[in-house]
């Protein structure tokens, strides 16, 4: 383990002394030094492994807690990774199934599709039919995808964890911790490595995600095989399309990027405002357009999830954008966790209220991004405490607005979110409990108007 | 009493009137506004939300005189969510045994080993 922390500590300060140039020895402007260092510290984790690729990637969706210049580049970080040898994944399945690829497919690719830092994916297809959690009847040969977990890759990221503890515990007690709370985060980022070490998680949350979707046509997400998964393996349908990175040739295919771009947005609106569980690592590989027109989410590694209360809470912010009510937005962020000293109310207040009036592009759609990460700045610039969800759900809106922008350029995401949010909150309105609570001072607010 | 009833119902209408011309305005200001014309607070959202009531209402129109003219209207039935949830809960347990089935298979295999 001593070895292990030297080796962090030796890779961390030779990324950074290599920086040093860049940063041209700390006389460069603070942005500046702020990019060099973590170009640096990212070279360093792409470096170190899995669980630093994964905190990289962490920290990527947590501007509320770390400067622009990191989490842009940390956003860049590389999670592909040489591949391993076909022996070494042939041996993990055989160690999770007791019998080897070729007895479980009809046929196993050892050239493998994609290679990251927690897993390796193999093309396979199936001996016999099965018939899925949810969906139509997956038939014998049909394509299907074999994620593997690299031997090795969970011990490892454990260890580092369990080291990176006692470094959690020294900077809690330094002034860096009074941006963010480094226990908090790790305990956070500990709890998201597990649920993506154990990859029925993510078919679970797959399967859940298409019986969510039933009705909609248009999204569709993997099938899970599920004789065929264990924590180590997961078999998932194959899917054919193109990623977003790709999306000129999806464009040359004929696919309708437009409405693909309205739908793939509604869609995440919906997963967030009515069911409260939500894709919480969308980038553009992650999302695919398919020749059927339909768009598909993949790897469900990181989902985000909300009780009922957040849920409301959040419509009413996402409410308090699309019509421009600060009091709202305040009022609503508070109960979300985000507590604004008394001293602050008022400058939070006016702040936010530039920003409301600022989210208008010149083409007069509205920038939610704008909104979102100038709020988070804004509370940070006056010393105020994010609760983690609050931050990951305004990366995540932040996200698929800059996803959906990237298929159609004109896309107004506050727009899609109007009906959402209206309807919710409207449904809301009308709930018998809140009718018996609300009506009497409703009551007496029209006599007064009938009375004035 | 004659006079009453009537003072009553005048009453009443005009209640209505007042309230009817009170939803069209917001309903226009909800319609008219947009995203980028609400110009914020309470009062957005309600015109907002009377907006998309009215959009409502006329589909109901809309169906309710195609039903008088004989014309079959289809009519959403959605399915009871909670059914929906349970027929879910049931095909997840499936794929949990499923799952299941398979490990006791692969002990199996070791243990014949």
């Amino acid at each position: 383990m001593a070895s292990r922390s030297s080796v962090i500590v030796r890779t961390v300060l030779a990324h950074l002394a290599a920086a040093l140039p860049s940063a041209r020895f700390g006389l460069a402007s603070a942005p500046v030094r702020r990019a060099a260092w973590a170009r640096g510290l990212r070279r360093a984790f792409e470096r170190l492994g899995p669980a630093f690729i994964k905190l990289g990637q962490l920290i990527s969706v947590r501007p509320d807690e770390f400067s622009d210049e990191l989490v842009a580049e940390m956003r860049s970080m590389q999670d592909a990774v040489p591949p391993l040898p076909a022996e070494a994944i042939r041996s993990v399945i055989e160690a999770e199934f007791g019998a080897g690829p070729d007895e479980l497919w009809a046929t196993f690719d050892d050239e493998p599709l994609a290679s990251a830092s927690i897993a390796q994916v193999h093309r396979a297809t199936l001996a016999s039919a099965y018939r899925p959690v949810w969906g139509e009847t997956l038939p014998a040969g049909a394509d299907v995808v074999v994620k593997v977990v690299r031997p090795g890759a969970a011990a490892s990221i454990r260890a580092d964890i369990a080291g990176a503890r006692r470094l959690a515990g020294l900077i809690a007690r330094t002034r860096l911790a009074r941006r963010f709370d480094p226990v908090a985060l790790l305990d956070e980022f500990a709890t998201t490595l597990e649920r993506e070490l154990d990859l029925r998680v993510e078919g679970r949350f797959s399967d859940r995600f298409l019986f969510d979707f039933r009705d909609d046509p248009k999204v569709v997400a993997p099938r899970v095989v599920w004789p065929r998964s264990t924590a180590r393996v997961l078999t998932m349908e194959f899917m054919r399309g193109w990623r977003l990175t790709e999306i000129e040739a999806a464009k040359a295919a004929g696919v309708d990027c437009f409405g693909l771009a309205v739908h793939g947005a509604t869609a995440f609106m919906r997963q967030v405002f009515v069911y409260g569980r939500y894709h919480a690592d969308l980038h553009p590989a992650n999302l695919f357009v398919t020749p059927e027109n339909t768009i598909a989410y993949l790897d469900f590694g990181i989902v985000g999830y909300l009780t009922p209360e957040e849920r409301m809470n959040i419509t009413q912010v996402m409410a308090a954008l699309v019509y421009r009510d600060a009091d709202r937005a305040m009022r609503y962020s508070e109960r979300l966790g985000v507590h604004v000293p008394p001293d602050r109310i008022e400058a939070v207040r006016a702040g936010l209220g530039t920003l409301l009036d600022g989210t208008t592009r010149p083409d007069g759609t509205r920038d939610f991004a704008h909104f979102g990460l100038g709020f988070l700045s804004l509370l940070g610039e006056h010393g105020v405490r994010i609760p983690s969800g609050y931050g990951l759900l305004i990366k995540s809106l932040a996200t698929v607005e800059g996803v959906a922008r990237a298929l159609y350029p004109e896309i107004d995401i506050v727009a899609t979110a109007q009906p959402f949010t209206t309807r919710i909150l409207g449904a809301a309105m009308g709930d018998p409990a809140r009718l018996r609570e609300r009506m009497p001072e409703a009551v007496r607010a029209a006599l007064r108007v009938l009375l004035a | 009493m004659t006079d009453d009833v009537m003072r009553f119902f005048a009453a009443w209408m005009l209640t209505h009137e007042v309230a009817d011309e009170g939803l069209k305005a917001a309903v226009l200001r909800g319609d008219e506004g947009g995203t980028e014309g609400m110009s914020g607070g309470a009062d957005a959202f309600v015109d907002g939300l009377a907006a998309m009531v009215a959009e409502e209402k006329e589909k109901l129109k809309r169906d309710l005189e195609a039903r008088a003219r004989g014309e079959e209207v289809a009519i959403e039935q959605p399915r009871d969510p909670a059914l929906e949830e349970v027929r879910f809960e049931v095909a997840e347990l499936r794929g949990r045994l499923d799952n299941i089935e398979s490990l006791l298979e692969t002990l199996l295999r070791k243990l014949d080993r």
